[in-house]
């Protein structure tokens, strides 16, 4: 069986869930291995929600967010695009290859376009392959040791 | 108050007036050239000197500005004074032979012919410094004043040239008590670029209509405002309604509710070279078509080319900016059938032919395609192709207009050349360029072209991402007046609802901030596009105001410590999601 | 100071400069170094001495010897005779016109003997540029006295007491004036100074400036002082460029020295002054045109019946006095009111108006030998000043008349010539004392045509503003063209009285009030000569060419000259014919009776009937 891959989508409510809920009463096709969540705005989107996918066995995460300059909330979009790149050094450094993390702009009426993106980043990541996490083991005693001053420890 | 005797009359004035006032109420007349009573007395004719008697000692003094503190007597004809004035009137006789006053007052006095030397039998200046003390101090402009002195004194602008200072007010001419100062007209033209809905004045009720329905100063032409001086206005005014401090304020105003309706702008022509607008007179924008054919106009409505002719033909151009690649991509869904309607007022109007040069015909409306095939049984030339140039007809008698529009004639895949005497470019209608401030200022979302955007394009298109705030109208994109009114309708009605409901039903999503793993590093606080966080200074920790939340989670993303939740979507929901689908 | 043998006191005033005196300092300091001498000859540039017809001049001192129309040439003598070899060298000192030997001390000669300094007390003794020779010779010490001893009531009081009247024309007390200033409402308050002096001939204010500007700069700190006032104008012509000078350095050396500026002798009174350049309106001379053109505006007269020592500059309480009055007023201080009272006519006792008290400065011109500026006391006759100071008539000619006042004063006749000069006397007889101009005349001077010299001077320079002085001066100035063209009628004479009075009458500012005083004065003392004009058609004094008829005498035409023809070919006409060795004849009717052929004619052939 050939590799399918494990995406995740997570869209903003405004724009790309609603262009996603357009491509798909539009009965576009689109290839099913993307899975999404809705947040309200891709400002919502935490490193940490990338990170626990990529963990949980995600092969790929794309994030959908309002065209810049048409964020329902303002700037919630520039705060995402600003997130991003740092999140793909630190996927970078952890030997994850950061064309596996995407952000692309959707907007409500672009379901074409929705549609287009998920297909093309689906074909991305089936090429990329499945991912392989490396083994990382906790050692607790490796750990640089601070020591703590006396009235810290009275209190 | 002191008595005065005045050619015998006793009187009583208070301290300080004028001899000249003191003599008016008596009735007494005293002749004057120089003097009036808006301008401080310059008393440069003399004509008004008068006997002033106290015990024994008499003096000779100006009845303009001599002011009164003593009880005197003064004696406006006695015979020291007649022959000192009568010597006056005869070297002003001299001076400006040709003025009328002072003709009539040295025959008043008995004189019909000076003893001395007439330099200009046409003269008609006396020098008496009225028109220059109006320029001056009344108007504040300051464009004319005397130049040279003694008998090569003259009244004139710098170096004797038209002077750009000088606003064309008239004043001077006004005061001027000869006549020797008249108003010509420089420029006879009609500009069609300057038409504007009411008249440059300076006092003007701003439109019709207008409420309230009263006059107002504009400050821009108003010289009172500009210089501080004139105020001929408050002068004149039976009612004393004038006032000058009132000025422009800034009030707060706390409000339930704001409805957007601050429309849109003109798309500016003149950066489409092609079209030669502002380089060819007769090339109007749509908005400029519009204001002529308004009864108030200064053409009273009339369609008429720069030179005041009837146009033989007019050629109206859609799509001018709109559903173009180069300015905006968007229909600006109007232009269609006002383009129509200007059709029907040419003809209606006028004799002249009437082309129309659109890309596709968009009558979508109620009655609008029946207003369409009404505009085609009139005679009205439509051609499928949008104007590529226009340029100046070359002259030629025989020619059917002073400009040519090129352009192509899909329809019958032809490349044409349309001979007209007037173009009106309908141009698209654009995102006010001050929108994005607001929009700032409000806390609500412009769009890449800079409409607002509604809170939901099917769900909530009159609503904004704030609560409280509504769009009406073309603010938020394109729209006629139905639609505007229809919307503008439905904002007023969320707005009563507002008013009505006395009390906030809030969205269940909304972010809390944990006030024991709060930090107090201050990063959310910057970060929230609603000024929701603010920082408690006692507790020392951010605290979100839940009714300006509107859960876009921005801040949960960035809080170093996770404090913060949102409310149904939370982390943990997040998190369980990712994991329920993935795993 | 470094003590010298001999200090060359070297007159560097404008008409001095203008006869080369830089040059003449330059030879002398050269001739002085090559001789040796620097160290025991010192030449000093002094302010005008005030004798300019005979600039430039030169005073040795402390020998008192006068030396003037000095060139570079004679340097090397001068040094050689009188400083090594201790002999004056006569040949460059002064000689009276009628006299043989020359006068060789400077005290002796009459111009200065009969004069008095007063406002000019340190000229030609100080270097107007060096602060320390005026402070030398007791400036700024009447400052000190005021300032650390006397209350502005008390200065006031003083300057009353002195009998002290406005020097330039109205003769206003100018104590009164003070006051009436310190008691005006407003602040801040202005002192002026005027400085635009405008008459023609007259150099009063420009040499008291260029000689000792500190004399005015004191002045006008105890003026400011009394009135309560720290901030000062002086109002100078833009044409007195040396003058202007002098007093930008005097004003510099002053506030470097604290005499100006703030906290003058740690008294805590504050007092700077500020120069501004009038633009040579003659009319801006007036205090409000004056005022007006500090402003920055027109220079124009104002019609206002206020006084501007309540509203002046910028409406606000202003005190205005001419450069002599306030170079009076530190002499006033240091000697005291009684000694200046002593001087001059009257009785102040009554009223201030009821005397003159002091001295004038008037500057001399015309028909007199020592034309230049001169102080006299007050009350000191015309006779004396004209002949006396003057020196008379030059060339044996006649005296007939001596106009006071500027080109606004009266001419006054040779039975007036022994009027006591002073305010009430000179108004009496039709004239003014104005600002201290004297022009006298002779018999060469026609009265008619002196007077229309001057009204043409008026009319040029009226503003404009009001009909009489713009319309009424230019009638009568008509009216004085056509009578010295022969043109003139019988009733002109009434109506150029007419006019005199209606313009004085109804003018607005002193300018026209003053203007038709020539007229009037020649019509009521020289009336004979208008009558010889209109009836005769004939300018007794040959001055009104129009009037003339020039013929040639045959006889010395051709005996003394041969026929020589220059006449002939002057004439611009040439209305003049004949040929060499012979007689040549004028034609009458091409005349244009230019006068060019008496002038040009070295035999006196051209005769005039």
């Amino acid at each position: 069986m050939s590799f399918e891959p494990k995406i995740l989508g997570l869209l903003c409510n405004w724009c790309s869930y609603t262009g996603a809920d357009l491509a798909g009463t539009a009965r576009m096709k689109y290839p099913p291995n993307m899975r999404s969540v809705r947040v309200m705005c891709s400002g919502r989107v935490d490193p940490g929600f990338i990170l626990e996918a990529f963990r949980s066995g995600a092969d790929g995460v794309l994030i959908c967010g309002c065209h810049p300059g048409d964020c329902h909330y303002v700037e919630g979009n520039y705060k995402c695009m600003r997130r991003i790149p740092l999140t793909q050094m630190l996927l970078k450094g952890m030997g994850i290859d950061p064309k596996r993390l995407r952000l692309e702009w959707v907007s409500a009426s672009e379901g074409a376009r929705f549609m287009e993106i998920v297909t093309e980043f689906t074909e991305q990541i089936r090429e990329l392959g499945p991912l392989e996490l490396q083994d990382w083991e906790f050692i607790p005693e490796e750990l640089e040791t601070v020591e703590i001053s006396e009235p810290h420890k009275e209190s | 108050m002191i008595t005065v005797t005045i050619d015998g009359q006793k009187t009583e004035v208070e301290k300080e007036t004028t001899i000249l006032k003191a003599a008016d109420k008596l009735g007494i007349k005293i002749p004057t050239l120089c003097y009036n009573e808006l301008i401080e007395p310059y008393a440069a004719c003399r004509l008004c000197i008068v006997e002033v008697i106290r015990g024994k000692r008499s003096r000779l003094v100006t009845a303009c500005n001599y002011p009164l503190r003593q009880p005197v007597e003064v004696r406006t004809n006695s015979e020291r004074v007649m022959k000192l004035r009568r010597m006056n009137l005869e070297l002003l006789m001299a001076r400006a032979p040709a003025a009328k006053i002072v003709r009539e007052l040295a025959a008043e006095m008995g004189i019909e012919k000076t003893r001395f030397t007439i330099d200009n039998p046409e003269e008609t200046c006396i020098l008496c410094g009225l028109c220059v003390q109006v320029c001056e101090n009344l108007v504040g402009t300051g464009a004319i004043s005397f130049t040279d002195r003694g008998p090569d004194r003259k009244v004139a602008t710098p170096y004797d040239v038209t002077s750009d200072a000088c606003i064309l007010c008239g004043a001077c001419a006004h005061f001027c008590p000869t006549g020797h100062i008249q108003m010509t007209d420089i420029e006879e033209r009609i500009l069609h670029s300057e038409l504007t809905l009411g008249p440059n004045t300076a006092i003007s009720i701003p439109f019709r209509q207008a409420i309230p329905n009263a006059p107002r100063i504009n400050p821009d032409y108003c010289i009172h405002m500009k210089t501080g001086g004139c105020e001929i206005c408050s002068q004149v005014c039976p009612k004393e309604c004038i006032n000058y401090d009132d000025k422009d304020e800034f009030e707060e105003i706390e409000v339930s509710a704001v409805i957007v309706a601050t429309g849109f702008q003109d798309f500016d022509p003149a950066p489409m070279k092609q079209f030669g607008y502002g380089k060819y007179a007769n090339v109007l924008s749509a908005g400029e078509f519009e204001q002529m054919n308004n009864a108030a106009s200064p053409t009273s409505g009339r369609i008429v080319l720069e030179n005041g002719e009837e146009p033989r033909s007019i050629a109206i151009l859609h799509c001018i900016g709109s559903r173009d690649d180069n300015y905006h991509k968007y229909c600006s869904r109007v232009c269609c059938m006002y383009a129509l309607k200007f059709a029907h007022l040419v003809k209606e109007k006028t004799e002249a032919e009437v082309y129309q040069l659109y890309i596709d015909m968009r009558a979508f409306g109620k009655g609008y395609e029946e207003f369409y095939q009404r505009l085609l049984s009139e005679g009205v030339h439509v051609i499928r192709g949008k104007g590529a140039e226009i340029i100046p007809a070359p002259p030629d008698e025989s020619s059917e207009g002073n400009l040519l529009v090129h352009c192509e004639d899909t329809l019958i895949s032809k490349f044409r050349e349309i001979p007209v005497d007037m173009v009106i470019l309908c141009t698209a209608l654009e995102a006010r360029k001050d929108a994005p401030e607001l929009a700032r200022k409000l806390n609500i979302s412009t769009g890449a072209d800079g409409w607002y955007i509604e809170a939901h394009p099917k769900l909530a298109p009159v609503s904004t991402t704030t609560d409280g705030i509504y769009l009406a109208g073309a603010c938020q994109g394109p729209k006629d007046i139905p639609d505007s009114v229809a919307q503008g309708a439905a904002a007023a009605g969320h707005v009563i609802k507002i008013l009505n409901q006395g009390e906030l039903l809030m969205d269940a999503a909304y972010a809390v901030i944990q006030e024991e793993y709060c930090s107090g590093c201050k990063m959310c606080n910057g970060l929230c596009p609603y000024t929701a966080i603010s920082f408690d200074e006692e507790k020392k920790v951010s605290v979100i105001n839940a009714a300006l939340c509107k859960a876009c989670g921005t801040c949960v993303a960035a809080c170093p410590s996770g404090a913060i939740v949102a409310r149904h979507f939370t982390d943990e929901q997040i998190y369980a999601q990712i994991e329920g689908i993935l795993v | 100071m470094k003590p010298y043998r001999a200090n060359l006191m070297l007159c560097a005033g404008t008409g001095c400069v203008s006869n080369h005196s830089f040059l003449v300092r330059e030879a002398l300091e050269k001739e002085i170094k090559k001789r040796g001498l620097e160290n025991e000859i010192q030449v000093v540039i002094t302010g005008c001495d005030g004798f300019c017809a005979e600039g430039p001049l030169l005073i040795v001192q402390p020998e008192n010897i006068f030396y003037c129309r000095l060139t570079e040439k004679d340097v090397p003598l001068l040094v050689e005779e009188h400083f090594i070899k201790g002999r004056p060298v006569k040949k460059l000192m002064y000689t009276p016109p009628d006299a043989k030997a020359p006068v060789p001390k400077m005290n002796d000669i009459g111009f200065f003997k009969g004069q008095m300094l007063v406002a000019l007390r340190n000229r030609g003794l100080i270097d107007p540029e060096n602060i320390d020779e005026a402070i030398a010779r007791d400036a700024y010490k009447a400052i000190a006295k005021v300032l650390t001893s006397m209350s502005p009531e008390e200065v006031i009081q003083e300057i009353k007491d002195s009998g002290l009247r406005g020097r330039g024309g109205g003769g206003f007390p100018t104590g009164i004036k003070w006051e009436s200033c310190r008691n005006a409402e407003g602040e801040p308050k202005y002192v002026i100074c005027n400085a635009d002096e405008g008459d023609p001939g007259a150099f009063m204010d420009r040499n008291i400036i260029e000689s000792d500007p500190h004399s005015v700069l004191e002045g006008m700190v105890i003026g400011a002082y009394a009135i309560g006032v720290s901030e000062g104008y002086v109002y100078i012509r833009h044409e007195y460029p040396l003058a202007r000078d002098r007093l930008h350095i005097a004003i510099d050396q002053a506030r470097d020295y604290g005499l100006l500026g703030k906290n003058i002798f740690d008294t805590g009174f504050n007092f700077d002054i500020e120069i501004v350049r009038g633009a040579g309106a003659f009319v801006c001379g007036e205090s409000t045109a004056l005022m007006a053109s500090i402003e920055g505006r027109v220079g124009e007269p104002r019609a206002k019946y206020v006084h501007t020592v309540e509203h002046g500059l910028w409406n606000l309480p202003t005190c205005l006095n001419n450069v002599e009055t306030w170079a009076n007023v530190p002499g006033i201080i240091n000697r005291g009111a009684e000694w200046f009272a002593s001087i001059g006519t009257g009785d102040i006792s009554e009223s201030p108006w009821g005397g003159s008290k002091g001295t004038k400065v008037f500057s001399l011109t015309g028909k007199v030998y020592n034309t230049g500026l001169v102080e006299v006391p007050m009350g000191i006759t015309l006779r004396d000043i004209v002949f006396e100071v003057g020196g008379g008539i030059p060339d044996g000619k006649e005296f007939k008349s001596v106009q006071t006042g500027g080109p606004s004063g009266g001419f006054l006749p040779a039975d007036l010539l022994d009027l006591q000069v002073d305010f009430e006397q000179l108004t009496e007889a039709g004239s003014m004392m104005g600002s201290g101009g004297m022009v006298v005349m002779d018999e060469d001077n026609c009265m008619v045509d002196m007077a229309r010299y001057f009204l043409a001077f008026t009319q040029g320079e009226s503003c404009g503003k009001c009909t009489p002085c713009r319309d009424g001066v230019k009638a009568m100035l008509e009216i004085l063209i056509r009578i010295t063209e022969g043109k003139g009628v019988e009733e002109d004479l009434d109506l150029l009285e007419e006019l005199s009075h209606f313009v004085i009458d109804s003018s607005l500012c002193a300018l026209g009030g003053s203007a038709p005083n020539p007229v009037l004065t020649s019509l009521k003392y020289f009336r004979e000569e208008y009558e010889a004009h209109i009836r005769d058609k004939k300018c007794p004094a040959r001055a009104c060419r129009q009037l003339n008829v020039y013929t040639i005498d045959p006889e010395i035409c051709v005996s003394k000259g041969h026929g020589c023809g220059v006449c002939r070919r002057e004439c611009p006409d040439n209305a003049i014919t004949g040929e060499k060795n012979k007689t040549h004849f004028i034609n009458q009717d091409a005349c244009e009776k230019c006068g060019v052929c008496f002038d040009v004619c070295k035999f006196d052939a051209i005769q005039i009937t």
